[in-house]
């Protein structure tokens, strides 16, 4: 990690703080759980949508389309099949499917023109969530999806439906996505995509297909965002089509800019910030959207490299 | 770095004490043994539907301070906490589990969305607390949920979708001048299941009846004169409307400009007794502009019925608030007093307990008397449906020649069939 603190202080802290985070069922009550998952599950959105903005130089305003395709994926799969591992890994591979025939279409632009596409695409996934009654439950959604038990058949079985047993499942995955994504900026792929959001002429000129590496990263970031969704479905036992919404694609937005797009800690920091901050300013008033804007402004004006610019360089 | 850390220091410092908190005052004569009751409330206080959240929180509010006034729950102070759920379910959830996890809350009160509220519902079963449901009127709340699926957590107190679609269907079967309805609806369930449950009571009195339009209108519609256009090129003699709140005032506005009540006999606006829906057509209905044709219902209509316990209820709420309670601030305020009379009875907050004191209760309160109905859990009363008239007691106009109808006549009854819940 490239950053002014050195790994002799960070390795430490971030084993701590993983030990924190599976010893919480133990020293903290339901809620703080509940919220750990929401946070961990922006975390996983935010770092996909970043690969995109923070690493490749595309600001998709359409992530909340796929975040949606693996809800829905993961949600019918185990409405129908009880099966965790079907579920979620249904729900992501839908949204990669998702990701990667939208993607040939909007990566052939950049700058505003990729994220109009990605607007639209995601709006429009939003309206089949909305009118496509008979599969999506239309407005009301699809209810009851069951936390269902991790089955394999013959070998085994286990039962996740308790909060704190799915928190599990939520948290292992989630850090094996940060641990995959911690890998992939780190690896040629990674590099690659770098180059190109540096400069996009010159990486072309040293042969690199450029558009096809626009399409890998949005691809992922799609599977990102639909093990986000996915991971959501069980938890909240309903998916609705708001989550579908341009709004929802905001958060992950705002969740890196406040931690901070040239980092890599910076979109799972966000995440925290803007779950905590919101969670606090909502319990004192109903008027929280204006405190919220208050505070988000502080913070951007305030850090306008985000939050873990006070920890990090920008990486080389 | 240092002056970085200054300024994140000054940000958390800002939030901690621009939202300071700190423990309840205990109540010492409380005979649950508890601090307080603690109730959450939530409901739609963000976006174009706002002001029906911030009649719920001025319906707890009132009730809150009016409970503790009179000495409590058992000698037990009622806190109340309102928070929005921005009409998404998502967060509606996370609403419900921060309020009973985190703040401890013995119930919750409130909802709008029949969306959220559906979400709500396998949640409350897993958290086993009470929420008393004041304004989502899907039918499956209460008939799929309840009814089918044995979530006994859920309670509703306000009026579900029958009001708007049955009581229509029997307001109108004896006007043999009507013989085309068509429909301008709300593009998702609430507005299909209407005018399903709408054709379905209005073909057993009058077979002859045609429905010969339907043009459906999603969330946020601002400009409906496609759809006004649309079921004006079928000449029904009638219009069935379920876009609420500010659409239903932007939708009525454009009907009379496109000259719809000079060609229909007839538009039900299915909750245009809504107090927002009355104050956004004072103008039009003062200068008689809907020719007696416009009739609507609501949840609760605040200058119905004519009792004392409903006067001073609205003599209260406008001192208070300096507004007229509408049917989200009627259910909301009478939920507090169900809870009430149902805690004291059992003599607990236990949620098995409060919710076998439920069975059998009839309770007094402004809109009337509301029954439980155990099978669906659903209390029934009556609303009567009107036409909007100016009366020279009130500021804004009232449904008057108003039409009162039996809850038992158009409540559906247990065993429930399945309704349409599509176009």
């Amino acid at each position: 990690m490239t950053g002014r603190l050195s790994p002799r202080f960070t390795t430490p802290l971030l084993a701590l703080l993983v030990l924190g985070l599976f010893l919480l069922p133990w020293i903290a009550g339901r809620y703080p759980v509940y919220l750990a998952m929401q946070i961990l599950i922006l975390a996983v959105f935010s770092l996909g949508f970043n690969l995109l903005f923070g690493y490749t130089g595309l600001l998709s305003f359409g992530q909340a389309g796929f975040f949606a395709v693996g809800a829905y994926g993961s949600a019918k799969i185990l409405l129908a099949v009880p099966n965790l591992i079907l579920g979620i890994a249904g729900g992501v591979a839908a949204a990669g499917v998702a990701a990667f025939l939208l993607g040939i279409l909007s990566v052939r632009h950049t700058r505003i023109y990729f994220s109009m596409l990605t607007l639209a695409f995601g709006m429009m996934i939003y309206s089949l969530a909305w009118k496509w009654r008979d599969f999506t439950g239309g407005d009301d959604g699809l209810v009851g999806v069951p936390r269902a038990p991790i089955d394999i058949p013959g070998l085994l079985s286990i039962s996740v439906a308790a909060q704190d047993r799915y928190y599990y499942v939520v948290l292992v995955l989630s850090l094996l996505a940060i641990a995959a994504m911690y890998r992939l900026v780190r690896s040629p792929l990674g590099l690659t995509l770098q180059a190109i959001r540096d400069s996009e002429i010159r990486t072309e000129f040293a042969g690199v297909p450029v558009r096809k590496y626009r399409l890998v990263a949005f691809t992922i970031a799609g599977v990102y965002a639909g093990l986000a969704g996915a991971l959501l479905a069980p938890l909240e036992n309903t998916v609705t089509p708001p989550i579908a919404h341009w709004t929802m694609s905001a958060e992950p937005v705002l969740a890196t800019l406040i931690g901070g797009i040239h980092t890599f800690g910076g979109p799972i920091v966000g995440a925290f910030l803007f779950f905590v901050i919101k969670d606090i300013i909502v319990r004192y008033t109903e008027y929280w959207l204006i405190w919220f804007g208050v505070i988000v402004v502080a913070l951007v004006m305030g850090f306008p490299s985000g939050i873990m610019s006070i920890f990090a360089q920008r990486p080389k | 770095m240092s002056k970085n850390f200054t300024a994140l220091g000054s940000i958390v410092v800002f939030t901690v004490f621009l939202f300071p908190g700190g423990p309840a005052q205990a109540q010492a004569q409380c005979k649950l043994g508890v601090p307080s009751i603690k109730v959450g409330v939530q409901g739609v206080a963000s976006g174009p539907l706002a002001d029906y959240g911030r009649q719920i929180e001025m319906g707890a509010t009132l009730a809150t301070e009016e409970i503790n006034a009179a000495g409590g729950v058992l000698g037990c102070r009622v806190e109340m906490r309102f928070m929005d759920d921005e009409n998404r379910a998502a967060t509606g959830v996370k609403n419900t589990r921060l309020l009973v996890t985190d703040w401890g809350a013995n119930f919750t009160v409130g909802t709008d969305s029949s969306g959220v509220a559906m979400a709500l519902g396998p949640v409350l079963a897993e958290l086993k607390r009470i929420q008393f449901f004041t304004h989502a009127a899907t039918q499956r709340l209460t008939e799929e949920l309840v009814a089918a699926k044995g979530i006994k957590e859920i309670v509703r107190v306000s009026a579900p979708i029958y009001q708007d679609a049955i009581v229509a269907a029997l307001l109108f079967k004896d006007r043999k001048d009507i013989k085309r309805w068509a429909t301008i609806g709300a593009d998702y369930e609430y507005g299909y299941v209407a005018w399903n449950l709408f054709k379905e009571t209005l073909r057993k009195y009058r077979p002859d009846v045609e429905f010969v339009g339907e043009a459906w209108a999603p969330f946020l519609t601002l400009d409906f004169s496609p759809h006004i256009a649309a079921v004006m090129a079928q000449k029904p003699d009638a219009i069935f409307a379920t876009p609420w709140g500010g659409e239903a005032v932007q939708l009525l506005r454009q009907a009379l400009i496109q000259g719809v009540f000079d060609n229909v006999q007839v538009w039900w606006q299915a909750m245009g007794g809504s107090v927002d829906v009355l104050e956004g057509i004072a103008a039009e209905v003062a200068k008689d502009r809907f020719k007696g044709k416009l009739w609507a219902t609501a949840r609760y209509i605040h200058n119905w019925p004519d009792t004392p316990e409903n006067k001073a209820f609205v003599e209260r709420f406008r001192k208070r608030w300096a507004r007229f309670p509408n049917y989200s601030a009627e259910t909301t305020y009478s939920a507090f007093f169900i809870m009430k009379a149902a805690v004291e009875k059992a003599q607990s907050l236990d949620t098995v307990r409060v919710l076998g004191a439920l069975k059998g209760m009839q309770i007094r309160n402004p809109a009337g008397v509301r029954v439980f109905r155990s099978e669906d859990q659903q209390f029934i009363y009556n609303v009567p449906a009107g036409r909007p008239v100016i009366d020279p007691k009130y500021p804004i106009p009232v449904l008057g020649d108003l039409k009162v109808f039996e809850a038992k006549d158009y409540y559906r009854n247990p065993p429930f069939t399945p309704v349409a819940i599509t176009k």
